[in-house]
């Protein structure tokens, strides 16, 4: 962790990092817009922040540097009020209320006009605007803006206890709780110096794939009823349907709300139930497999699926794309590898052989990491699970981080403390990351093609607004 | 192909909720007013095989100018009170209000107070309250239905 340093200095260190291959993985403001911290992290999970002062209400920018950081940037400057040298145009993400001219970008030409969706969308979708600039039906380009949901939950947990604070992360969404809450949990720890025992990192890892089990067969429903295809998105509901139960039945909420503490795990599972629940999850892997050949041998639906919504090796990379929509372009990005936190051992993610970043590579992504996600729940609940407390033994400090992965991609957590009171906590979470490329990934498409473009990455509004 | 509907019948049978023939239905139009998207997942799961809400003659409809109840999660946003009022003046009358879920209800609410309105019922009149943080699919339907039979209508 580097004290703040000149503006110089701070971007020629980033600069020199990316080079050296570590990623940028979030900035926020912090001090009361004192300061702007970049968070950095090498393919082996390792960690670190750069800071820079910010004077005269300007800090310098390194969108140039990393691509990714343009909605961090955009969120420091409308919620603390920081500028940034050399991000031109800054346009606003979180602030609303703004001429149309402020926030969308201009697409001149001949004959382009412009199409809004949202923030209510037809289905059981949440709320978000989508503003496509189309020529007849070809979208040339799509501004998203969200932050319709925004609660203001960062800044509202400021001040409560690092116990307390847990429930800003947790609920900042509901299909990313787990992973949410264990980046904070993790980051608390770190900041506290308490480190991990095998139970504990056995019991959060359980989580986290019981979390991403239910959430992988639900992207494959979505894609299903992104087509129209109500037989694949009925069996794969009923699916989802039968994991919620599973998580129900070992931790007493559906979406296993409640089970991750800072400092320990009060998770219980004994020899019946582990029993039980690995008999329910070979179950939904056999279901699961049996209507996943269905859907392969359904030529009309297949027939959708490739070469819409392509997001290219290179291009995932420079827009810092996580999760699956990466892995299915190639880019083998997974905060399981080398998780000292979690279970995950040597874990190593696995890639299509297809790997070409369309629709098909994303939702056939999907089905490659579920058995994945079974064997290792398999593995992990082959005996009894106890509580356990995290141990002192690590170093204090002031600033705190931890990173998990969500079915979504990498989420990573600074936790700032005053004592033991939050002074600062940022939550930049996998659908934050991968908003930026669903707009790239729905240029040159036709517009009928984003909702299927969307539903391949699934990604959450709620965690993204916070 | 084939299978896959064998299957979904199968499962049909076995174990959906049993549905009372009421002969009446209710369209619904849902509007996330800033949830956790947990309601919404819920809510997605009540029309799966399992529940299957469209059997009771429930079902979610595109347009609240087609709707008969306006399906409301979140704790209302700040930027969401206006979409959220657009939808409801734009549902034809009689219409009716049902908050889905604890937020909506002013339960436990997370957030800044300058980001926030509220509970749904500052701003529109609720006729039926779904509560649970998220309400489990079950609570969903069976809440619904009884706003189908006219117990919960206010």
């Amino acid at each position: 962790m580097s004290v703040a340093g000149t503006a110089g200095a701070y971007r020629e260190r980033i600069a020199a990092a990316l080079d050296e291959g570590w990623r940028f993985a979030g900035l926020h403001a912090s001090e009361g817009g004192a300061v702007v911290r970049t968070l950095l992290v090498d393919p082996g999970g390792d960690t670190r922040l750069e800071t820079v002062a910010i004077q005269g209400g300007v800090a310098p920018s390194i969108v140039d540097l990393a691509h990714g950081a343009a909605w961090d940037e955009r969120e420091a400057h409308d919620l603390h009020g920081v500028g940034f040298d050399g991000h031109e145009p800054l346009r606003p993400l979180v602030d609303h209320d703004l001429d149309l001219e402020a926030w969308t970008v201009p697409v001149r030409g001949d004959g382009p006009y412009q199409v809004a969706v949202g923030p209510i969308h037809a289905g059981v979708i949440e709320s978000g605007h989508f503003r496509f600039h189309v020529v007849g039906d070809l979208i040339l380009h799509l501004d998203a803006r969200l932050f319709y949901k925004h609660r203001g939950l960062e800044r509202a947990a400021e001040g409560h206890t690092l116990d307390a604070g847990l429930a800003y992360a947790a609920r900042a969404c509901a299909a990313c709780s787990i992973t949410n809450s264990v980046a904070y949990a993790h980051a608390c720890e770190d900041a506290l110096g308490l480190e991990t025992t095998p139970e504990l990192a056995r019991a959060r890892t359980i989580l986290l794939e019981l979390e991403r089990a239910w959430s992988h067969l639900n992207d494959i429903a979505a894609v299903c009823a992104g087509v129209g295809l109500a037989a694949g998105n009925n069996r794969f509901s009923a699916l989802t349907e039968q994991a919620r139960r599973l998580n129900a039945a070992l931790t007493g909420h559906r979406f296993l709300f409640g089970s991750v503490h800072v400092g320990g795990s009060s998770l219980e599972i004994d020899a019946a139930a582990a029993q039980t629940a690995r008999e329910e999850l070979a179950a939904i892997d056999a279901e699961a497999r049996s209507a996943w050949r269905e859907l392969l041998f359904n030529a009309s639906f297949q027939d959708r699926l490739p070469d819409v919504g392509v997001v290219a090796t290179d291009d995932a990379v420079r827009l810092g794309a996580v999760g699956p929509s990466a892995r299915a372009a190639g880019v083998p990005d997974d905060a399981r590898i080398g998780a000292g936190r979690l279970a995950y051992g040597d874990f190593e993610p696995v890639l299509p052989r297809r790997a070409v970043g369309d629709v098909r590579a994303r939702f056939e992504q999907r089905a490659l990491e579920l058995p994945q996600s079974l064997d290792l729940l398999a593995s992990l609940l082959d005996r009894p699970l106890r509580p356990a407390d995290a141990t002192p033994g690590g170093e204090e400090c002031k600033i705190g981080v931890g990173r998990a992965e969500s079915p979504r991609g990498a989420t990573s957590c600074v936790v700032e403390r005053d004592g033991d009171r939050l002074a600062r906590l940022r939550l930049r979470t996998g659908s934050y990351a991968n908003w930026p490329v669903v707009a790239f990934a729905a240029a040159h498409n036709m517009l009928p093609d984003f909702p299927l473009i969307n539903k391949s990455f699934e990604l959450c509004y709620a965690c993204a607004d916070r | 192909m084939l299978t896959l509907l064998r299957d979904l019948r199968l499962l049909r049978r076995q174990i959906a909720l049993s549905a009372p023939d009421r002969g009446r239905s209710l369209a619904l139009r849902h509007v996330d007013a800033g949830s956790c998207n947990g309601c919404e997942h819920e809510l997605t799961l009540a029309t799966n095989p399992y529940y299957d809400l469209q059997r009771f003659g429930l079902g979610v409809v595109a347009s609240p100018r087609h709707a008969d109840v306006l399906l409301v999660t979140g704790a209302v946003t700040t930027r969401m009170r206006e979409p959220l009022l657009i939808a409801y003046h734009a549902m034809p009358e009689p219409r009716r209000v049902a908050a889905l879920g604890d937020c909506a209800l002013g339960c436990g609410l997370l957030g800044r107070q300058e980001e926030l309105v509220g509970p749904v019922e500052t701003i529109l009149p609720v006729d039926a309250r779904i509560p649970g943080c998220p309400p489990t699919p079950e609570t969903i339907a069976k809440l619904l239905l009884q706003l189908i039979d006219g117990a919960a209508m206010g």
